[in-house]
């Protein structure tokens, strides 16, 4: 036990020994506290001082993990899984205390499944005995389940407004239309793939830049609209004739900041509700003043101008929507230890960003006022009307595409227009419409799992065309029953079959790691780097038609065999389905036949052509529901998922099984979780200058 | 169809119908910058390509000035004596187990390693070198640098590999855990620094409030910082930085007079056709005609050094695995990123050839620009450094190793061009930024991995 010890090292022990409620605030944590900020400061490095207390400090749980759990580790995971070899990135060999399985979760959690599902060992190596597995789960479950004992939910940093919320927002708070996503540069996503991911929404010179012209060209967009404006300001002030000579003869304007002023009380009963609105919460008083104050200025430097009042509003309402308190949705940050409820009006913007991308509306913000929101009745009711409300389907416009990975159909797919010159930007248009209009019909029907399968969708003249609907007739989007074909359910929507696609042909690949991927959660490795990657990729392939050939001989055993064998037949299964999503019948102009059958998975299921498929994937339901909370709670969250989030997603995806996956039902149980309205504080670290 | 013959905007300016000319079809003789004898600035850009280059087919044969183009780089012939064909060289720290492309496109201009994540510990491992010297020459100029681009960012994470999207489409971090974004419209990009000098265009009315309001939201920062928490108080930090430095742009107004004064009657000629051809682009060719918008992000870039707006720019042709189709040109069938798993077939070959070759043409594009406006004694070409490359060399093994990489100008006359060096293998590419860190006269002590300048390249 002799090695360096870093300030991390140190906090990991201060964790350790405040865990052990025996030691909690001893001195010894002082004492472990003072030494770390001696690192810091003086960069001092201590060896081998306090190596007798690591060993010493042994506890029962550490007993319990070397006993039961690091035995086996050592004796089957450490010959592929130590620091020299890593192999899959993972290294098992530096765990030696019960608290750092716990700082690890995530992984442990990989590690049980592993070895209950025996993909680990590998064959090849020594066998573990079923008693040996259940010996070594259970103490890794031991030491996790006393890890997520402890309620956390999990860090919450201030979420700038992605760029949908931003227009939204705009819509909502001003009246005025503004297309945000075109005005300002396209970004990233992050967590679990969503574009409102706190840590992805970076703030920059350019996007600053771009805040404040947007700021401006909505306040000359509201300004330019009568009907607007007077909203905004029902009163406005115009000086009379006689107040006008007497200015002038003063040479200077009424002075709004005389309170009693008439100027001064429009301007004040004005700008402060705007004021409350933008900034989503109530204002200090030196807020108010501070805003009052520019306006006066504004106003007295150009009293003698036509409209100077309405002017001088436009600029303060300009300088609110440039605010760092507009453009995050900020949360207090408690001093204290444990996790609190987040306060009401925090819970009812966490709500409408959530449900609507947007601000509260005002009923929200009653409720908020005078009732508690974290009262489950309270919450379900304003929850319900949320969903009911048309605001929701801008949920279905943000969540599913980004879900279903079809975000970029519009703006980016590149099918190969001279093979598909029907593929307009009109008809992806509509293609990406479909999915939104589906989600948000299935999901008020109240059930979910017609996401996976079904045999309608809703589509208009456009689509009716393009997938050989007849008597359809309208731009209007309307549920229609597919009779003839085996067509219903997302994995029959042209926008999932094109963005699975390549330009010039379909990918029974992209389809198959699709479906598992994006439907039921299950992550498929990438090919290994440095050889080539996608097998079809290969020669020899002229169309479509090549492709089973090659594919089916890549599948013979070799290291591309595990996982194509799972993804290939999933995609083979749609291939009555074009590289745009039109239906057909064979290959090469219907020459050749398509051979839409397959083998799924472990159980060795056969199945032929998208209904069978489609049935099949049905009974994997529990992956569906898992990968959809996750998805979920992460788009609620604006935040990837952590250890800490196990309860929730199991009670969530519990709940979904145990609704019939019923959409709202769930959509409330979310709300009501634990994250979605704690907070833990993010303290401001007395060491942190020393770090820097 | 031709958009020429129905361009109503041409008729509605009154320009009848005279034909689009190219940009700067003529040399104007008097430049910005003629008749001063002090030391010319030096100007960095980089043309990132994604999906690398077949090396057989990329290679020049022969080393020296004695060396003979290969078909990809045949395009570059006309300027053969201002370019440096330089092979060899690889960027170590962009292998990965993990993954083939993320990994080699974030730390193109970093050279070190990048974090895998979805999202929480975004990190290139370092600031890109194009950063590096923005941060040291941008204060000379209205913009410290610019980032361009032709594609929005791909949305969405890999979960497979473990990487956020983000890292396939950005190659410029400010700092290592910040990316810039890039501009992908040339509307925005050229309105955001020509706005106000072109011709026939009334300037957007002066907002004498911007300072106040800027004074404004900095103090909010300051009230908003003690009721956050640490990560809340970064966030923060990253919107100061933001609005600082948009403050120093219009708190000197020196600076809005020096670039006004160098909008000189020959740029403002060039800035109204332009401004004319955005428009026409948008019209009639967005969405459709890549090489179109690909040529108006790169005059934008040439008229920015031109009038000194920036001095620094990036542009990526793509995000990395970047599918774009590239039927458009005769004998592809194919997209970009399918061909490049080519198994040495011959039809994929020679459609990755084809795609790589007009990515050297519109390479050759700027460097010809460049080349035709006088800059002190010589061209602006001579006083920039304009690279070309990828991560990837040839992209069906996902080889980080013997990079496509070109260096066109002489950055100052400080790079001695017209010729092919030959690095011996695994010579780290950080090099050649030190070097040109060096030939910026910048401290280059250190850079990643790279081992000191390349002397031999320098005069």
């Amino acid at each position: 036990m002799i090695r360096a010890l870093t300030s991390s090292d140190i906090e990991v022990l201060v964790t350790y020994s405040e865990n052990q409620a025996r030691v909690q605030h001893s001195f010894f944590c002082i004492f472990l506290r003072t030494v770390q900020s001696l690192i810091h400061s003086y960069g001092l490095i201590l060896v081998c001082l306090f190596g007798h207390l690591l060993v010493t400090a042994e506890t029962p749980a550490d007993k319990d993990f070397h006993k039961n759990v690091r035995v086996y580790i050592r004796a089957h995971c450490s010959s592929c899984h130590n620091s020299a070899e890593s192999k899959g990135g993972v290294n098992l060999d530096v765990y030696d205390f019960a608290f750092n399985v716990a700082r690890r979760g995530q992984l442990f959690q990989k590690v049980v499944k592993a070895v209950e599902d025996k993909t680990m060992p590998p064959n090849n190596r020594t066998r573990m005995t079923q008693a040996e597995r259940d010996t070594m789960v259970a103490g890794i479950n031991r030491i996790l389940d006393k890890a997520l004992a402890k309620k956390d939910p999990g860090p919450q940093i201030m979420r700038r407004l992605s760029h949908r919320e931003y227009g939204y927002t705009v819509k909502d708070l001003l009246g005025v239309d503004f297309d945000a996503l075109a005005y300002f540069p396209s970004e990233a996503s992050g967590g679990e793939g969503f574009d409102n991911q706190s840590r992805v929404l970076y703030m920059t010179p350019l996007l600053w830049e771009r805040y404040y012209e947007a700021a401006d060209s909505i306040m000359r967009q509201v300004r330019a609209d009568d009907d607007l404006w007077s909203g905004l300001v029902p009163k406005s002030y115009q000086p009379s004739v006689f107040r006008r000579i007497g200015n002038w003869w003063k040479g200077r304007g009424d002075n709004p900041i005389e309170l009693w002023s008439k100027p001064a009380i429009r301007a004040r009963e004005t700008i402060l509700p705007l004021a409350w609105k933008t900034y989503r919460r109530f204002l200090d008083p030196q807020e108010e003043e501070e805003l009052l104050t520019f306006f006066a200025t504004v106003y007295t430097e150009n009293w003698q101008k036509k409209n100077a009042f309405d002017d001088a509003l436009a600029v303060v309402f300009k300088r609110m929507l440039v605010s760092p308190k507009f453009l995050f949705r900020m949360e207090a940050n408690l001093p204290t230890n444990t996790p609190y409820e987040v306060n009401n009006l925090e819970l009812a913007s966490r709500l409408s960003y959530f449900l609507w991308s947007s601000m509260p509306d005002a009923q929200l913000y009653e409720a908020a006022y005078r009732e508690n929101l974290h009262d489950s009745t309270v919450l379900r009711r304003e929850a319900q009307r949320m969903i009911s409300d048309p605001k929701f389907k801008r949920f279905s416009e943000s969540f599913v595409p980004q879900w279903l990975g079809v975000q970029d159909l519009v703006r980016n797919h590149q099918a190969d227009p001279n093979k598909f010159p029907e593929f307009t930007s009109s008809l992806k248009e509509a293609l990406s419409q479909e999915v939104i209009e589906y989600f948000n019909y299935v999901f008020k029907q109240g059930d979910l799992l017609k996401l996976i399968d079904s045999d309608f969708s809703l589509i208009n003249e456009e689509l009716a065309q393009h997938y050989q609907v007849p008597n359809v007739v309208g731009s209007e989007m309307r549920v229609v029953h597919f009779t003839e074909q085996p067509r219903g359910g997302i994995l029959g929507m042209g926008a999932v079959l094109a963005a699975t696609s390549l330009p010039t042909r379909t990918s029974p690949v992209l389809r198959g790691q699709w479906v598992l991927e994006n439907l039921l959660g299950t992550r498929i490795p990438p090919p290994p780097p440095d050889v080539p990657d996608l097998v079809e990729a290969r020669g020899h392939v002229k169309d479509e038609f090549d492709l089973r050939g090659l594919l089916e001989f890549h599948r013979e055993p070799s290291e591309c065999q595990g996982c194509h064998q799972k993804m290939d037949p999933i995609g083979f299964g749609l291939e009555n389905f074009d590289a745009i999503g039109r239906w057909r019948d064979g290959y090469r102009e219907g020459t050749v036949a398509i051979d839409a059958s397959g083998i799924w998975g472990a159980d060795q299921i056969a199945f032929d052509g998208p209904l069978e498929l489609r049935s099949i994937l049905l009974q994997d339901k529990d992956k569906f529901a898992e990968n959809l909370t996750r998805k979920m709670l992460s788009y609620a969250l604006g935040r990837g998922l952590l250890f800490l989030d196990t309860h929730t997603i199991n009670n969530l995806k519990n709940q979904m099984i145990k609704s019939n996956f019923k959409g709202e039902d769930f959509l409330i149980g979310l709300v009501n979780s634990y994250p979605f309205r704690h907070r833990r504080s993010d303290q401001v670290d007395q060491y942190k200058d020393n770090v820097l | 169809m031709s958009e020429h013959a129905f361009s109503r905007r041409r008729l509605l300016k009154g320009l009848g119908a005279t034909v689009a000319l190219p940009f700067m079809h003529s040399l104007y003789p008097s430049s910005v910058f003629a008749s001063t004898p002090t030391k010319r600035p030096q100007r960095f850009a980089c043309l990132f390509m994604p999906n690398g280059a077949y090396p057989p087919a990329w290679t020049p044969t022969g080393t020296g000035s004695d060396f003979e183009f290969s078909e990809i780089l045949s395009p570059l012939s006309g300027v053969k004596d201002k370019v440096l064909v330089l092979s060899g060289l690889m960027n170590k720290n962009s292998i990965s187990r993990f993954d083939g492309h993320y990994t080699k496109t974030a730390n193109f201009l970093t050279s070190m390693p990048i974090t895998r994540t979805v999202d929480a510990k975004v990190n290139a491992g370092g600031t890109s070198v194009d950063q590096i010297m923005a941060q040291h020459i941008g204060n000379e100029t209205l913009f410290p640098s610019l980032q361009y681009g032709i594609d929005r960012i791909r949305s969405g994470v890999d979960l497979a590999v473990g990487f956020t999207r983000l890292y396939g489409g950005t190659i410029s971090w400010a700092t290592p855990s910040t990316p810039c974004p890039r501009e992908i419209e040339p509307r925005f990009a050229f309105d955001r620094m020509f706005r106000n000098h072109i011709p026939g265009k009334k300037p957007l009315p002066p907002d004498p409030y911007k300072k106040s309001v800027l004074d404004l939201v900095k103090a909010d920062t300051k009230v908003l910082e003690r009721r956050l928490g640490i990560e809340d108080q970064n966030k923060l930090g990253e919107y100061l930085e933001a609005v600082r430095s948009v403050e120093k742009r219009i708190n000197q107004p020196a600076n809005l007079e020096d670039f006004a004064a160098r909008i000189t009657p020959d740029v403002r000629k060039e800035l109204q056709k332009m401004d004319l051809r955005i428009d026409e682009w948008a019209e009639y060719s967005e969405g459709v005609d890549i090489t179109k918008k690909v040529r108006l992000m790169i005059d934008i870039m040439v008229l920015a050094f031109w009038s000194d707006a920036s001095r620094v720019a990036t542009f990526m042709f793509g995000n990395s695995v970047s599918s774009r189709n590239f039927s458009f040109l005769d004998g592809v069938s194919d997209s970009h990123h399918s061909v490049s798993h080519h198994n040495r077939d011959p039809r994929m070959l020679s459609q990755y050839q084809l795609i790589s070759k007009w990515h050297i043409e519109q390479y050759n594009y700027m460097l010809e620009r460049l080349d035709a406006i006088p800059d002190g004694d010589g061209t602006l070409l001579d006083s920039s450094m304009v690279l070309f490359g990828s991560g990837l060399s040839d992209g069906d093994r996902h080889s980080p190793y013997d990079l496509p990489i070109v260096l066109g100008g002489r950055g100052g006359n400080k790079f001695k061009t017209g010729q092919h060096v030959q690095y011996e293998s695994k010579t780290p590419l950080a090099g050649l930024y030190q070097t040109m860190l060096h030939a910026m006269d910048l401290p280059s002590q250190q850079f990643a991995d790279g081992e000191g300048p390349f002397c031999e390249l320098l005069v």
